[in-house]
């Protein structure tokens, strides 16, 4: 689980040194302890864009809350930042992104593109960023808000949108190896309200390991009656399972750090580590095998007796059984589809029957395996687009109630798994992604919290990777 | 915040202030070096009981504010009695809230007579910078614990003397006012308040003037004398005015001055308030023991609020809070306020609060109100100076303010003022005060 080119010194140098065709990564700046009131304290953040987008207010509102000190690309956008930098006490001020003073690099830039309407207003991007991408620090942030594609009757309009997607996945590759990472939001009309959550988490040290990411932001799920982003969590009750260890303990860790009473769910057998796991974050204790036939009424009698429902549930638990198909035997086939999938649905279609609040959150584990195919996977990434699949659809059945269902595809992980691949290929694994190196289990629980969060509400029936932009087309 | 239901004392039993004094406020290291903060309490209190002519029998408390603490007496309420010989039942108890310790003694004395706990009490504050104790570092401290206190060994003197390598750690280290959890000294966060609020160099040089005009003219009119009380310090000298406000200052002379805390910044030593001595304090008594004993209630306390907010956002910023919970509390809207007093740590956080309470945005994102708290009439706003021509003994300044505003309702038969007063660690509190009829 070490990645020597993070974590020894004397290789860094020696490697930059000679100029080896090694790519050195950059080490992640990472975020520590709980949500912050202001997640961009006094960090320089580039806004540029329309000033006539419903969105550019809401950005304003939103970096200014968040701490950060905006600049505007354009006259025109300080009359949106007036007020907002009035409350926060964070006037913005304007830059001319062509004539930045010499050696001034800003934590992040965002890009209002929602009235692109014509594929010639992509021009207006490359004048955007053509001059700042260099200007970002490492582990900087570059967010372009768009309007889905499918929204405009418009073909052109259309056209213009969705290349903003690969304007993203592409600048993502090119900012990669210096820790940054680029991200799409799509946001519905009327939704624009809904950004401040995606974008407080996108353009924060959480999403370290997230890039060349695009969601989308709608108005389907009915909205929180209370949203915060300080102990958000609190006073909810947080299933996680498969929490002994790796990505389930670090999730757990988090979603308990926001104020979120854990239920930590794993195997009888790993009862040691469990019970370590759920005294250190003071949340109790669910021993359950997710294979055996009681397993749903056992969780779901558990979670109404103890804790009088569940709020948020986190489908972590998951099993390879990795053979080719040709000589892979029925029992593996089986208990991956099982265990990956169909328990995932019957102990949420159980809660959603009776256990699960109003306003709850359910997040899914799949994998870029269950996006790109893995050789030797067919059984478990059979079981990961499964998820995919039921998020989607299942998360257009509860938004009445206020629920939202994603999914999570982690890519290269450090954990037990990773670690237990050959040396070889595990190092080719680690540099595939855009950021050079693999993510941590931490990674991955804090996009796990932040879609169980109640900001995430404009997020519903998505898939957010956790790859750091691996080379697969998501 | 849920809005809070404030207990109000029925009349007579309401806490009034019936006279106050305080000594000269001067300038750090200077006539009052050889005073410390008890022999400055020792001073206000003793002339306040001689212009009062109280009977020493029916004072029951001194409640005392003070930020820089005496190590080995930190209760200097009590030690402010026992020095003055006053009877052995006059209890005492010191507090701390920061630069608010003035404005806490004195709430804390009001709450304890409406509760019906004390009739008669003097609560103030003071501060001097010129006494603080020089700290010893901590790994200083551990090293010669064996050494001062117990058998010390061979290896303990070694010890001691492998801690003072390097010497520059185990220099005793000069007082600041430097945040704990930020470690910036107050000026920069200031500074940062100025930026962030966009108050400009000029803006804060011409507030100070009018603060130290002001003053100056309050002085000359008469009108701060009474509030003074003359100090003979242990060389013999008589101290009698203050010593910091400068009449003959000028928006162009201060415009010469350089910034202190930043070398682009705005922040001068000219548009801050300086490092002071002084102590103030105030007789407070229940209405109706005020009536008995026969002394004319000047004002009593209508609300008062005390809230905080981030320290690494704006440090300064706890008025803009505090001040609309203390209307609100009060029923009242800044528009019914006569007077408005606040602290001046700096021209600029002064400044950035007025700017706050006018702000339709500020209101809605801070205070859950559809519209700003309202604009000051500069008029209202510290009408005798502040703490920039003044000087700010930290523990004192609340108290100074209470006696001056007690003082300036009864006088001019206006109603209602109100307080502010901003404090280290984001503090923020603030008071509506009443004339008394």
């Amino acid at each position: 689980m070490t990645d020597f080119l993070l974590e020894n010194d004397a290789a860094r140098r020696l490697i930059t040194t000679l100029g080896l065709p090694v790519p050195v990564p950059t080490r992640l700046r990472r975020a520590s302890g709980p949500w912050d009131e202001r997640p961009l304290h006094d960090e320089d953040v580039i806004v540029g864009g329309s000033d006539s987008s419903a969105v550019m207010s809401v950005l304003a509102t939103t970096l200014t809350k968040a701490g950060a000190s905006p600049l505007v690309a354009d006259e025109r956008l300080r009359a949106k930042f007036h007020a907002p930098g009035e409350a926060y006490g964070r006037p913005a001020r304007t830059v001319d992104p062509a004539a930045l003073p010499d050696g001034m690099k800003v934590r992040a830039l965002v890009y209002d593109a929602t009235d692109f309407a014509d594929p010639s207003d992509l021009h207006r991007l490359y004048e955007f960023f053509h001059p700042l991408v260099q200007r970002v620090q490492n582990s900087g942030r570059i967010v372009v808000i768009g309007r889905p594609p499918a929204s405009f009757e418009s073909a052109q309009a259309a056209a213009a949108q969705a290349a903003l997607e690969g304007v993203v996945r592409s600048l993502a590759k090119e900012v990669g190896k210096r820790g940054s990472t680029a991200q799409l939001l799509y946001v519905d009309r009327g939704a624009e309200e809904r950004i401040e959550g995606p974008l407080r988490f996108l353009l924060s040290p959480r999403s370290a390991f997230v890039s060349g990411q695009p969601l989308s932001v709608s108005g389907e799920v009915r909205a929180p009656a209370k949203v915060s982003f300080v102990r958000p969590l609190a006073g909810k009750v947080a299933l996680v399972t498969g929490a002994a260890r790796g990505i389930g303990a670090a999730t757990a860790e988090l979603l308990a750090a926001e104020g979120a009473h854990v239920v930590a769910l794993d195997r009888p057998q790993d009862d040691a580590l469990l019970s370590q796991v759920a005294r250190r974050l003071g949340g109790s204790l669910l021993l359950a095998d997710l294979g055996a036939p009681d397993a749903v009424q056992t969780i779901v009698s558990h979670l109404k007796a103890e804790h009088g429902g569940v709020d948020i549930v986190v489908h972590n638990a998951g099993i390879t059984r990795d053979k080719t198909l040709a000589k892979m035997k029925v029992e593996s086939w089986d208990q991956a589809i099982d265990v990956n999938l169909a328990s995932v649905v019957k102990i949420t279609a159980a809660l959603l029957e009776g256990g699960l609040r109003d306003e709850g959150r359910i997040v899914c584990l799949s994998s870029v395996a269950g996006i790109a195919g893995n050789m030797g996977q067919t059984n478990y990434a059979a079981s990961k687009s499964g998820i995919i699949g039921y998020v989607r659809k299942l998360g257009k059945h509860v938004a009445g109630r206020g629920i939202t269902v994603n999914a999570i595809a982690p890519g290269f992980i450090e954990t037990r798994l990773t670690a237990a691949i050959p040396v070889m290929i595990r190092e080719v694994g680690r540099r595939l992604s855009n950021l050079g190196q693999g993510g941590l289990p931490q990674d991955v629980g804090e996009a796990i919290t932040f879609l169980s969060s109640p900001g995430a509400y404009g997020i519903n029936g998505q898939v957010l990777r956790v790859c750091g932009g691996a080379l697969i087309g998501a | 915040m849920a809005k809070k239901q404030i207990y109000q004392a029925p009349k007579g039993r309401r806490a009034v202030v019936v006279a106050g004094l305080r000594t000269p406020f001067v300038k750090a290291f200077a006539e009052f070096l050889k005073m410390d903060t008890i022999a400055l309490g020792n001073a206000v209190v003793s002339a306040l009981l001689e212009k009062t002519n109280l009977d020493r029998g029916e004072l029951e408390s001194i409640v005392w504010g003070g930020v820089i603490l005496p190590g080995l007496a930190p209760n200097v309420a009590r030690e402010i009695a026992l020095d003055l010989r006053l009877p052995a039942h006059v209890e005492g108890h010191t507090v701390t809230r920061a630069c608010a310790s003035g404005l806490q003694s004195i709430t804390t004395a009001v709450a304890a007579i409406e509760r019906g706990e004390n009739d008669v009490v003097i609560a103030g504050g003071s501060d001097s910078t010129s006494n603080a104790e020089l700290k010893l570092p901590q790994k200083v401290v551990h090293a010669l614990a064996p050494v001062a206190f117990g058998k010390a060994t061979p290896k303990d003197y070694l010890g001691v003397l492998s801690q003072l390598i390097p010497i520059g750690e185990v220099l005793p280290k000069m007082p600041k006012i430097a945040e704990r959890t930020t470690g910036q000294v107050m000026g920069e966060s200031a500074e940062d308040m100025a930026r962030r609020n966009e108050i400009s160099r000029e803006a804060q040089d011409e507030f100070a003037v009018r603060s130290h005009h002001r003053a100056a003219a309050a002085i000359a009119s008469g009108r701060l004398r009474k509030e003074i009380a003359h100090v003979e310090t242990p060389e013999g000298k008589l101290v009698s005015a203050d010593t910091i406000v400068r009449a003959d200052t000028s928006v162009d002379k201060l415009a010469k001055l350089r910034p202190v805390f930043a070398k682009d910044g705005t922040l001068t030593a000219g548009n801050s308030s300086a490092l002071t001595d002084g102590a103030a304090a105030v007789l407070l008594m229940s209405e109706d023991k005020a009536k008995a004993l026969g002394y004319t209630p000047l004002a009593y306390f209508a609300s008062f609020a005390y809230t905080g907010v981030d320290p690494r956002d704006q440090l300064l910023m706890g008025p803009a809070i505090a001040m609309p919970m203390a209307l609100e509390r009060a029923g009242y809207e800044l528009g019914d306020m006569d007077l408005v007093d606040m602290h001046e740590a700096f021209a600029a956080q002064v400044l950035s609060v007025v700017k706050m309470l006018g702000s339709d945005a500020f209101a809605r994102a801070r205070l859950g109100r559809d519209k700003a708290v309202g604009e000051i009439d500069p008029a209202k706003l510290n009408v005798h100076g502040g703490s920039v021509a003044l000087g700010h003994p930290f523990g004192a300044t609340g108290a100074r303010m209470v006696l001056t505003m007690a003082n300036e309702l009864h006088e001019t038969g206006k109603k209602h003022a109100l307080l502010g007063i901003c404090a280290a660690g984001g503090l923020g509190a603030a008071a509506v005060m009443e004339r008394a009829d």
